[in-house]
């Protein structure tokens, strides 16, 4: 049972009561004492004259004094809770489960607090109101859960946990918060044990799975804290997503951000939408979105430079400020230099694999697909400087040079890439005897296939170079007939990966780490001798990306955009060398092998790569600044998942079915800094202001012939 | 005494002698005065002629009356006699109010000048004059005598008045009402402050026994208009009840109230045949006599 005050500095305006009380001392009469005759006369006079007569002066300053500090305690906006201290001040020690929703749905905005402030703080009142022998702890429910602080009887302890908590950008998962709890009450002290969950009921934090594996239930109890409640003004919208994509078939090197705006609102329709760029803003749109609907806007946006670029895209700030921006992070390809090196080439040039290639890898020019290829024979391939390339392609290459095969391993080991094609000059007993340090596989035969070609398996393929594939493409790609393909055999104690599978359990693409470098193997030819491949608008990208991919150039294309908490992992190709990661607020975090995760804070993470004489030092975790010669190497951003800013709230109901069996008890939580609404506390303010009222009438009355 | 001889209003006193007070109706008294007696017998005064009957006296007949018209005439003759009067003084604690703004006279000094105004008026007519001070109950009874060296017995007792106790008039009446004399006048001074007092059954009985009552009521300017302001405590004079008020609040009512008092009396006096003297002590006394005396003069048949 407490009085508490939404607005307490009005309580100053309890020293007003000092205005009567002087005016009454200042104002106060000299008392005399007259001997009279008729004091009975007097008496009767006073008798008939009660209504007339003037007020009794210590009851006016009473009234007034009354008047005064009724309308002070009216201002302060008192509201009487018997419930919030029930749930703490119970006779007997209780040990108190604590689930703080710190999700960032949370950070929503009642009045001037964040309903995280205003948890933290209930909390911290119910700490303090409760029995010393209590015992609290502490669990956060945004994912993934833990626990912050373990049972203890300590309040300042407590209370300096309460302190260090800050809102995250995480989604919330109660049912496992439950289970956390539930594993603590089974080893707490005091016999009285409850969970006190101080959340806003959003509905993405209950998720029926997570309720699937509780058990033990019965015993405890719950109370949950509807914080939303306290809400005055609603989450009005959210950036949903953000996708970006290079305008790669034109001239005009457009850089396309569509973002999906929802519009939460119930009234407005108009969401002003802009798109920064580093920093400024450089695009606005005023959006019509009906309320209640996901609308997508496209912003279309020239790229100058070849330079990665870093951006977001914003709506107005309204009552969430997490989901009402996005960012994003574009990194245009580097240029990539391929040489083509033609085993078989013919004078009808599109019957050559380098006629294919080369217009699979470069269509227009070499500043829209970022590749350089340059097309050799073999007899050429000596003279070329391997160093200037990144890219090697054997196509259908019967034999080296003598002793060429050193070379490659050297560019390899180096950090090239080495790709080849088989075809019908390909000899294999050359390929087994002088490439068997290159490849893990042995050549075994040539296997033409007899009635039903074969196709190649797409199908769950989540190989980076298949991932950008539409399912329409996918299927595209399965009704490719190929006629011939060379059979492998694993040589020993090499490893390989196979990248993709012909039907019939064949392997079509074999890749292999060599060094620093990679190797692929295409088990098909390059050119329409063995397939249809070739003429297929798949093969365009297919190439393109088997190219991008083995330069490791893939990772800024498909991993650059995470989810709060998602880790960040190297690429399958894999970089050697270390790492740095420099997060939004600049700090900077060693990369390990294991992947980054404290990718809490959404924005741009940047990549930066330490020289390769610096790998073998130690190196803090954590650094203070870049150390010399580290490169950028990338960036990629986080963003918020943005299924817990979806308005809609967990019903009762289902909160009993998700939670069967435990006693649960759903209140809507007062605080100092917001109006309280329902039965848990009784706001005074009105009943307040009717007492003033009441005792200016009464003061009315008793002065009224003055 | 000669102290509180002097005390007493000369001017008053020299003023007012001149006037005579003449009861209203005959007074049955020992001593022959100025007061007409409803005895017919040897006077001076003629009254009328009566028709002989056996029995009269033979010298009352009017000799010459008998020549004129041969029948037999008795000459009838209004015999004056000494009246006997009684003033009954209120020493109740309300009469010794003091006012609290100066040169007021207080009302007790006005009574006193009163009443020794009206004995020393009776005696010089050779008229008994008693003096009783009461309260509760009387506290000091002055049988009336006609002697001149009794006005100092009156005056001894008025000077040794000191105001106590509360008013009981009714009592004090019925009690005197039984030893009063028949026929004889009683004069009563008091601010009739009693509460609760049944005034009217007690005159009434008076009158009954053809005593001539006169009220003089006194009352101080301070208790009519109640001139007071700020906080004030009131304490009685009687009872020592006190009450606190501002009198300006209660002013209008006050007055109305008193003036109830008054004028209720004054009903209740015509009602009876009682004489009754409102006395407002700002008034000067002889004036206030004078003109009652006057007035009482032209209703007395002479």
């Amino acid at each position: 049972m407490s009085l508490n005050y939404s607005s307490p500095l009005f309580l100053f305006g309890l020293l007003g009561i000092a205005i009567p009380v002087l005016i009454h001392l200042l104002t106060r009469r000299q008392q005399k004492q007259i001997r009279f005759s008729a004091v009975h006369l007097l008496k009767q006079s006073q008798k008939r004259s009660t209504q007339k007569s003037r007020p009794n002066r210590l009851l006016l300053l009473i009234a007034r004094c009354l008047a005064i500090a009724l309308f002070s305690l009216a201002l302060a906006d008192p509201f009487f809770s018997f419930r919030q201290s029930e749930a703490f001040r119970s006779g007997s020690p209780t040990s108190t489960v604590f689930i703080l929703d710190d999700s960032y749905s949370m950070g929503k905005k009642s009045d001037k607090n964040l309903l995280f402030d205003l948890a933290l703080e209930f909390i911290s009142e119910g700490v303090k109101q409760a029995s010393d022998k209590s015992e609290f702890s502490l669990v956060l429910a945004s994912s993934q859960t833990r626990i912050e602080q373990d049972w203890t009887s300590d309040k300042t302890t407590f209370e300096k946990t309460l302190t260090a908590q800050s809102l995250s950008f995480r989604t919330t998962s109660i049912g496992d918060a439950i289970d956390l709890s539930i594993k603590l009450l089974d080893s707490a002290k005091q016999e009285k044990k409850k969970i006190l969950v101080l959340t806003d009921l959003d509905k993405n934090g209950w998720k029926e799975e997570a309720f699937l594996k509780l058990t033990n239930l019965a015993p405890y109890s719950i109370k949950l804290l509807d914080f939303s409640s306290l809400l005055p003004d609603d989450n009005k919208g959210m950036v949903k997503s953000v996708q970006i994509s290079q305008e790669f078939l034109t001239q005009s090197r457009l850089l396309r951000v569509k973002a999906e705006v929802k519009n939460f609102s119930s009234t407005l329709s108009r969401v002003p939408l802009s798109l920064f760029l580093e920093g400024k803003i450089v695009k606005e749109e005023l959006l019509n979105v009906p309320p209640g609907q996901t609308h997508s806007h496209e912003f279309s946006y020239p790229l100058r430079r070849n330079l990665p670029i870093n951006g977001k895209i914003q709506i107005p700030d309204d009552a969430l400020t997490s989901d009402n921006s996005r960012h994003f992070s574009f990194h245009p390809s580097q240029n990539i230099k391929v040489l083509v090196v033609d085993g078989d080439p013919e004078t009808i040039s599109h019957q050559s694999e380098s006629f294919y290639l080369e217009r699979a890898l470069n269509p227009f020019s070499v500043s829209l697909s970022h590749i350089d290829p340059t097309v050799s024979t073999l007899a050429e391939l000596p003279l070329r400087n391997l160093s200037d390339f990144s890219v090697v392609i054997l196509a259908n290459v019967r034999e080296l040079s003598s002793g060429y095969e050193l070379e490659l391993e050297k560019f390899v080991l180096n950090g090239g890439a080495l790709l080849f094609g088989m075809g019908s000059q390909v000899n294999p007993k050359y390929f087994n005897e002088h490439l068997g340090n290159l490849f893990p596989v042995k050549l075994d035969s040539l296997y033409r296939v007899q009635g039903e070609p074969l196709h190649l398996l797409l199908k769950n393929n989540a190989h980076p170079v298949v991932k950008i594939f539409s399912p329409k493409e996918l299927a595209e790609m399965r009704e490719i007939n190929f006629d011939s393909i060379y059979t492998v055999q694993a040589r020993e104690d090499k490893a390989f990966k196979v990248g993709a599978w012909f039907s019939k359990q064949h392997p079509a693409v074999i890749e292999s780490k060599v060094g620093k470098g990679i190797v692929v193997l295409f088990l098909s030819s390059l050119d329409r001798d063995w397939n249809d491949f070739p003429i297929q608008p798949t093969f365009l990208p297919w190439i393109q990306r088997w190219t991008q991919y083995s330069a490791r150039g893939l990772d800024s294309i498909f991993r650059q955009s995470l989810l709060v908490g998602e880790a960040f992992r190297k690429s399958a190709s894999g970089s050697e060398g270390r790492w740095i990661v420099r997060s939004p607020d600049r700090v900077l975090h060693l990369l390990d092998d294991k992947g980054f995760t404290n990718t809490f804070q959404p924005g741009i993470y940047h990549l930066f790569s330490l020289p390769s004489s610096d790998t073998k030092t130690e190196m803090p975790k954590t650094l203070e600044r870049l150390p010399s010669g580290a490169e950028p190497a990338g960036s990629f951003t986080v963003n918020i998942d943005t299924q817990e800013s979806e308005p809609e709230k967990i019903s009762h109901k289902e909160i009993q079915h998700f939670l069967e069996g435990m006693k649960i008890e759903i209140q809507e939580p007062h605080s100092q800094a917001s109006k309280p609404q329902d039965s848990g506390g009784t706001p005074l303010a009105t009943p307040f202001f009717l007492l003033v009222a009441g005792m200016l009438l009464v003061e009315g009355w008793m002065i009224r012939k003055e | 005494m000669e102290n509180s001889t002097q005390k007493l209003d000369a001017q008053a006193l020299s003023h007012v002698s001149t006037l005579k007070i003449t009861a209203m109706n005959l007074v049955e008294g020992l001593l022959t005065g100025q007061h007409r007696s409803r005895h017919k017998g040897s006077s001076v005064e003629f009254a009328e002629y009566k028709d002989y009957s056996p029995g009269d006296e033979i010298r009352h007949i009017d000799w010459k009356v008998v020549g004129k018209t041969d029948k037999y005439h008795v000459k009838q003759f209004e015999q004056s006699t000494n009246l006997k009067c009684t003033i009954l003084l209120d020493a109740s604690g309300s009469m010794g109010y003091q006012s609290p703004f100066p040169e007021q006279v207080s009302k007790m000094e006005y009574a006193r000048n009163l009443v020794a105004t009206l004995s020393y008026l009776f005696l010089k007519q050779f008229d008994a004059v008693g003096l009783t001070l009461f309260n509760d109950k009387v506290i000091e009874h002055i049988p009336p005598r006609s002697k001149a060296s009794h006005f100092q017995h009156i005056l001894h007792g008025l000077v040794n008045i000191a105001p106590k106790g509360t008013t009981q008039i009714a009592d004090v009446l019925g009690g005197l009402s039984e030893r009063l004399p028949g026929r004889s006048m009683l004069i009563l001074v008091s601010d009739f402050f009693a509460p609760n007092q049944d005034l009217q059954k007690s005159l009434k009985l008076l009158c009954s026994r053809g005593i001539e009552v006169i009220l003089f009521h006194v009352l101080h300017p301070d208790e009519i208009h109640l001139p007071f302001e700020g906080d004030i405590v009131f304490e009685s004079l009687e009872d020592g009840s006190t009450l606190g008020l501002d009198p300006q609040d209660i002013c209008d009512e006050y007055q109305k109230l008193i003036q109830e008092h008054i004028n209720s009396f004054k009903k209740d006096c015509n009602g009876l045949g009682v004489d009754y003297i409102f006395q407002d002590t700002s008034e000067p006394l002889d004036q206030a006599l004078s003109y009652y005396l006057l007035k009482r003069k032209s209703l007395t048949k002479l």
